[in-house]
């Protein structure tokens, strides 16, 4: 007979030991988990997938009518569109994956208090179902850009990397923000707010050249600051990236870490405080 | 043999409101006036709980209602985790604490049984091997491919177990609330379980139904008030657990921890003498303090009055067709009130179950609570001394003789 399965349940466990095998052992359960959300995202709903482009052109034409005609920032000389849509790209994978992992596991309440796995396997999943969005961001700008015959910038390689960083940054908040919802229903308000305040806090709509130098190094404690001007200067290039960025980008990592320990420490006390 | 379960001094505390999720005020302002609410709001669910299964064995795990059999059940199944002590567990398991976790009404039926296996730990590969069977097992082959929120709620719950029978784990632990379907249902899936005993799997089965635990164990785990009375032989633990729970009356239930989105937070049978001793055709009322945590539409209360036999001999309902309670959050007060009470001389419980009719959920299930005397001393009838196989409840008749001028009796006649 091959070797036994053996599980050990202990009152005392380290709270920075990480079962990572495990976590692995769950994949099915985690594609599966994935699948479902996308399904369930579109079911029922008339225009379907057609929801993921109509609102970042709204908030587009929003942005041009303002930013682009009214105040005329410089974004050096940009199509203002393509410029917009660039950062938007970034902010609104971050925007949707914070909403849906920080409300995960409060979301699938009934099934936690029924049964068990990593939890972390939700608000994972959440943010695999974010990349239609960001794919769906990508060919938007990939159209607008080729309205306006803009070329595609030469970093463009780059926009992976940027958007492993996005991802990261998303999944922390996420993770940060659906363990601190278990504990204090309050946070469930805060997600909104803060997507709100962090639409204008980011250089999304202008560049983060136009903040003034005294307040840049507290500019980029926001760590999508650096995330959405790397995003846009892989995108559409422009100038180099400030290097207050790695401050955006330390941050980052920071939240993951000390996201995941979080939420690892508050899943074993779910099921009893849901 | 092979041990296939360890449990080793496992304890369990509760701070009772302390822990609850509630707004950040809340918790700052506990956080500043710890000492003042620590004692009281500790509450030990399980203690010192140590106990070991063989591989192959089938064990029950019994108790009267808050005696910690459910919260043993969920840590068993990891949903939470011990206050002390260690559980080693030699084999994959798998727990199975109700049917259908995690399906989705928009789905189809074929989504959900790929849902449903993996969020119980099968692999995908697992239940595309086992498909044909789960959908033949499920007998709603026809509708496979229709979103399940077309489905009846008999057809949601063969689809759902359909998926748990074929879980092939090395341990199973399963809870009592299975218990849910119609009757021949019911009988498939025991028959189900017992196949998978039979097989050489260990199985941990918690239940207060004796019978279904008679059926399927050969040894159990009694728990009494947390602790660990006995573990034996089937038979000689549900003695015990009978002999214990028929001494001394006590209508009332009472339970200020309950943890479902509605439980029961009291339960009285009130009128007759002190709630406990009631006389025939007079009135007897059930009172409920139902908590509500999260409202649940669809809501359905029932409950059964049952002899020392343990034969349900009264059956009275409040289905949310006919009143919504559940609709709206917070505490309500129900009372059901029976205007003359015709049951035999006799000690009498109730059974109650709380259920949610559109989620296909039994929300909680009170066995065999609030115990009661029924007496028939108030009525006539001298002749002959009352066996206690006479009946099980006694009608109002009226006897006539007919003729040219009828003459009608009333029975049984009342004592003065």
């Amino acid at each position: 007979m091959d070797k036994k399965h053996f599980t050990l349940i202990s009152s005392s466990r380290p709270w920075w030991k990480i079962d990572l095998k495990e976590f692995l052992d769950y994949r099915d359960l985690f594609l599966v988990l994935t699948y479902k959300d996308i399904r369930v995202r579109y079911a029922q709903t008339f225009l379907g997938l057609a929801w993921v482009v109509v609102q970042p052109i709204v908030t587009l034409f929003i942005f041009t009518l303002i930013f682009g005609k009214a105040i005329n920032v410089d974004t050096g000389g940009v199509p203002y569109p393509i410029f917009a849509l660039a950062g938007m790209s970034a902010w609104n994978y971050f925007a949707f994956v914070m909403a849906q992992s920080g409300g995960s596991i409060i979301g699938a309440q009934d099934m936690v208090k029924k049964i068990y796995f990593p939890r972390l396997v939700l608000p994972l999943s959440k943010a695999i179902v974010g990349l239609v969005d960001f794919v769906v961001a990508l060919v938007l700008l990939g159209v607008v850009m080729l309205y306006y015959q803009q070329p595609f910038s030469s970093n463009v390689g780059f926009v992976f990397v940027f958007f492993l960083f996005n991802f990261f940054c998303s999944l922390a908040m996420g993770v940060w923000l659906s363990a601190l919802t278990i504990r204090f229903r309050d946070f469930q308000h805060v997600v909104p707010f803060m997507v709100q305040i962090g639409l204008y806090a980011s250089p999304i709509a202008y560049p983060s050249s136009m903040v003034p130098e005294k307040w840049q190094l507290y500019y980029y404690l926001n760590p999508m600051a650096g995330i959405v001007e790397g995003m846009r200067w892989s995108l559409i290039g422009g100038v180099e990236l400030s290097h207050y960025s790695y401050i955006s980008f330390g941050i980052t990592v920071l939240l993951f870490i000390t996201g995941v320990l979080y939420f690892h420490r508050t899943e074993r006390i779910i099921a009893d405080i849901v | 043999m092979n041990r296939a379960i360890e449990v080793e001094a496992i304890s369990k505390k509760y701070e009772l409101g302390r822990q609850k999720s509630g707004s950040l005020g809340e918790t700052l302002r506990h956080t500043f006036k710890r000492d003042k609410i620590k004692d009281d709001t500790e509450f030990w669910a399980l203690k010192d709980i140590s106990f070991q299964v063989n591989e192959g064995e089938a064990v029950g795990i019994i108790g009267r209602n808050g005696a910690g059999k459910s919260t043993l059940l969920k840590i068993l199944s990891r949903i939470t985790y011990p206050t002390s002590g260690n559980i080693k567990l030699f084999g994959r398991v798998s727990s199975l604490l109700e049917v259908g976790t995690g399906f989705h009404p928009e789905l189809s039926g074929r989504e959900n049984i790929y849902l449903n296996g993996t969020i119980l730990g099968m692999r995908r590969s697992e239940v595309k091997a086992k498909f044909e069977e789960i959908v033949e097992f499920s007998g709603v082959s026809k509708f496979i491919d229709t979103p399940i929120k077309h489905y009846s709620s008999g057809m949601k719950v063969r689809l759902a177990f359909a998926v748990a029978a074929h879980l092939e784990p090395e341990i199973l632990i399963i809870d009592e609330v299975l218990a849910v379907g119609d009757f021949d249902f019911q009988k498939k899936c025991l028959g189900k379980m017992q196949q998978v005993a039979g097989e050489g799997r260990t199985v941990l089965f918690v239940s207060h139904n004796m019978e279904a635990v008679q059926k399927l164990t050969s040894s159990c785990v009694y728990l009494v008030e947390g602790r660990l009375n006995c573990m034996s032989d089937t038979k000689s633990v549900i003695g015990r657990y009978l002999q214990r729970s028929e001494s001394g009356l006590n209508s009332t239930y009472y339970n200020r921890v309950g943890s479902s989105d509605i439980y029961m937070k009291e339960i009285k049978v009130a009128r007759g003498f002190a709630g406990v001793e009631h006389s025939w055709g007079n009135e007897l009322t059930v009172e409920f303090d139902i908590v509500i945590n999260r409202e649940t539409k669809g809501a359905c209360l029932s409950f059964q009055i049952v002899n020392a036999e343990n034969v349900n001999v009264g059956y009275y309902w409040l289905y949310a067709s006919d009143y919504d309670f559940g609709a709206r959050e917070g505490e309500i007060k129900i009372k059901c009130v029976i205007p003359e009470a015709k049951l035999f001389e006799g000690k009498y419980w109730i059974t109650t179950w709380l259920s949610d009719r559109s989620g296909l959920r039994l929300i909680e299930n009170l066995d065999r609570i609030c115990s009661f005397d029924f007496h028939i001393n108030n009525i006539v009838h001298d002749e002959y001394p009352w066996a206690p196989s006479d009946a099980t409840y006694l009608d109002k008749a009226n006897w006539v003789f007919e003729g040219s001028s009828p003459i009608t009796i009333k029975m049984p006649r009342l004592r003065q």
